[in-house]
């Protein structure tokens, strides 16, 4: 989904991340199933299909292949393709009345219906990507690891590159990590970057000084993105059933980080939109999170918590829960089966700049957004899985997942005809995934 | 109902309450180290009949191999590189017998069944000896997994080594064979 | 009000650390459930990426998680 795309290289960020955790750890398998021989390939496979109410729907697919080495150096590579569909808010307030929107790239224009939250459904694309990651000892008790990352789809491409090193100590009870990663991205939007609260141009794309006029409402075709990260992290071994980690991570992110296809609605005293604005962002952003992770085994069930706080320089501070459980079925719903419940919450504060609209009469700030993505919202996952052995040791897992969003209301007051209308509408989701590991 | 269901979890998770569910959890997750902390502290214990017992078992298959050179092995059924040095071990057993040499491994598992249930996929053509409480472990200080020890003719202890690594194995090879090699010192 | 919260998160885990290195942790025979693929710190790695892109792609948060640690501690 373009609107996603400015979030892409992020997320891919975090990807390669949770990469770097599979192949840092010189790891034994559990005896009882097939562990990773030397010099034999590992392959996992998953599909996975997201989809909200009325809005995005999305369906991704992972290829990943691991082999370790004879001197336990371990690559791993790793493909992933995914498809968005559907439709996303844009930004701006539901009215009482019909309203029209231009759509991204200036030609043609859409209608929402009186009391709809206005969603653009213009954005259908798929994007590759390719992860590559190499890991080994470099003395003992030292572990370094190198990994390069690209990803591309028909308007954005983003490059990577991570490095990390893991170094144990008290007969490897403890582990101090350190890891840095950074990313290169370019971004050529449809209908090229938008003036920043520049109003959109509404009326028919077919007018013959439409193009121009069109063209007077951009300031270019395309603008990068840079993020460079490093992590911090410690890992204890508590006793034989638990595990802690703590880590800290620092984020800059820096250039465009604005939504090209999102706007603002000016609204008047009565609360009638009066023009729709692009978004303006500011040009760096640093963030910062800590993270704690607990894991323990209980006689035969493992619990998995962990908490993470973020903090940035755009005033929003995030609480995550993240908690699985896993049960172990032994054989009597499949060979070695397992059921593993898992729940999330989430909790993040509004962006200093954001607006769920703007006012008529009121000076424009510096910079505004009404993304509710950075507004403030809880949200919910709650989920299970359920895997099981098959044909000789390959593993068969299957998940499902329901994730509630809720925007509230950061404290703006809401004139006339927006007090009607849903302006914090929830977003629902059902997650579905499959894997398949041979 | 689902309806019902969805409007008591979204008033259960929204606002204040959030807040305050999210201190509290917070707040437990930091105390967990301490409660196990005390816990730790207050369960260690020592059951030294037990010790006696299984040092007089490798005593015993020590002085049975006196004048030999001796590969100590620790292993258990969890660990990978264990799983990689057993045919290895198997292949030094059969080739250094001749001249006087034995590999006494000790098995580390907490639970025996593991360690037999690894045996039968992987077995092993030299003595195992069951150590389930570690105590053979911590009495040789091990360091690691797998850990391995080498006894000259003489009885003492001439190289350790932590971890397995095939790209050692010449390596090792050469150490015991030049242990093979010395004569017995008196 | 904030930075002392922080501050506190960040103390305690250290403390736990530095006092605890001697009195925590395992022999390295010990690490039987360790060593096992469910209590590695990065369990279900492919789980954990699709999910990261989806809350990153619909949320204001990412990463934080790192690597490193843990298992059975061979080699």
């Amino acid at each position: 989904m373009k609107t996603e795309k400015i979030n892409i290289k992020a997320a891919l960020t975090i990807a390669t991340a949770a990469l770097l955790g599979t192949n840092n750890l010189a790891q034994a398998e559990s005896s009882t199933t097939a562990s990773a021989e030397e010099n034999t390939w590992e392959f996992d496979s998953a599909f996975l299909f997201y989809s909200e109410v009325d809005r995005v729907s999305a369906g991704e697919a992972i290829f990943n292949a691991k082999k370790i080495f004879d001197n336990e150096e371990v690559l791993n590579l790793k493909l992933t393709v995914d498809a968005l569909t559907g439709a996303s808010a844009n930004g701006a307030v539901s009215q009482p009345t019909v309203q029209t929107f231009t759509r991204p790239s200036g030609s043609g224009q859409y209608e929402i219906a009186p009391g709809d939250t206005p969603l653009d459904d213009t954005f259908h694309d798929t994007r590759v990507q390719f992860n590559g990651q190499w890991t080994q000892p470099i003395a003992p008790d030292y572990i370094a690891s190198g990994g390069v990352h690209i990803s591309k789809e028909y308007d954005y491409l983003s490059l990577g590159v991570n490095g990390n090193i893991a170094i144990d100590f008290d007969r490897k009870n403890s582990t101090f990590s350190a890891g840095f990663s950074y990313f290169q991205d370019t971004f050529t939007p449809e209908g090229g970057i938008p003036k920043p609260f520049a109003s959109m141009l509404i009326g028919n794309s077919n007018d013959p000084s439409w193009d121009e006029d069109f063209a007077k409402t951009r300031i270019g075709s395309e603008d990068d993105k840079s993020t460079a990260d490093i992590l911090l992290g410690f890992t204890q071994v508590i006793n034989r059933r638990m595990l802690m980690k703590f880590n800290y991570s620092y984020s800059m992110v820096n250039d465009y980080l604005t939504d090209p296809f999102k706007i603002l609605s000016v609204v008047d005293s009565d609360g009638a939109a009066q023009d729709y604005i692009y978004e303006s962002r500011p040009d760096s952003r640093i963030k910062q999170s800590i993270y704690t992770q607990s894991l323990y085994h209980f006689d035969t069930s493992v619990l998995d918590v962990s908490y993470r706080y973020m903090w940035d320089d755009w005033e929003i501070t995030s609480h995550t829960i993240d908690s699985r459980f896993r049960i172990p079925l032994g054989d009597s719903f499949g060979t070695e089966s397992y059921l593993q419940p898992h729940l999330r919450i989430y909790q993040q504060s509004a962006a200093d700049f954001y607006r769920p609209f703007l006012l008529e009469n009121e000076a424009l700030p510096v910079f505004a957004s009404a993304d509710y993505r950075i507004g403030e919202m809880t949200a919910f996952t709650v989920g299970i899985k359920y895997g099981m052995l098959v044909n000789n040791g390959h593993e068969l897992a299957f998940r499902l997942e329901y994730y509630r969003q809720t925007p509230t209301d950061a404290g703006f007051n809401e004139p006339g005809v927006l007090k009607d209308v849903e302006l914090y509408p929830t977003v629902d989701a059902i997650i579905a995934q499959v894997t398949y590991s041979f | 109902m689902y309806g019902l269901i969805m409007n008591s979890l979204n008033i259960f998770i929204s606002g204040i309450q959030l807040q305050h569910l999210l201190k509290q959890i917070k707040f437990t997750v930091f105390l967990l180290p301490f409660l196990v902390l005390i816990l730790l502290i207050s369960s260690h214990n020592v059951n030294s009949q037990e010790v006696v017992n299984r040092r007089a078992t490798l005593e015993q298959a020590l002085s049975d191999h006196q004048g030999e050179v001796v590969y100590l092995d620790f292993w258990a059924s969890w660990c990978g590189p264990c799983r990689k040095s057993f045919p290895w071990m198997n292949k030094i057993q059969a080739r250094y017998q001749q001249q006087g040499f034995s590999v006494i491994s000790i098995n580390l598992d907490a639970n025996k069944m593991l360690a037999e249930k690894f045996l039968i996929e992987t077995p092993a053509n030299f003595t195992v000896i069951y150590d389930p409480k570690g105590k053979i472990a911590k009495h040789f200080k091990i360091q690691g997994m797998p850990s391995s020890m080498l006894i000259g003719r003489d009885g003492k202890i001439k190289s350790r080594h932590t971890g397995f690594f095939t790209n050692k194995i010449p390596e090792y090879q050469l150490e015991i064979e030049q242990l093979l090699n010395t004569n017995e010192v008196k | 009000m904030i930075y002392q919260k922080i501050q506190i998160t960040l103390l305690v885990p250290i403390l736990i650390g530095i006092s605890g290195c001697a009195s925590l942790g395992v022999e390295p025979w010990e690490r039987d459930l360790l060593a096992k693929k469910e209590m590695s710190l990065n369990a279900d790695p492919i789980d954990v990426a699709l999910d990261d892109h989806i809350y990153f792609s619909k949320e204001a948060s990412s990463g934080g998680k790192g690597f490193g640690g843990g298992g059975c501690g061979c080699n």
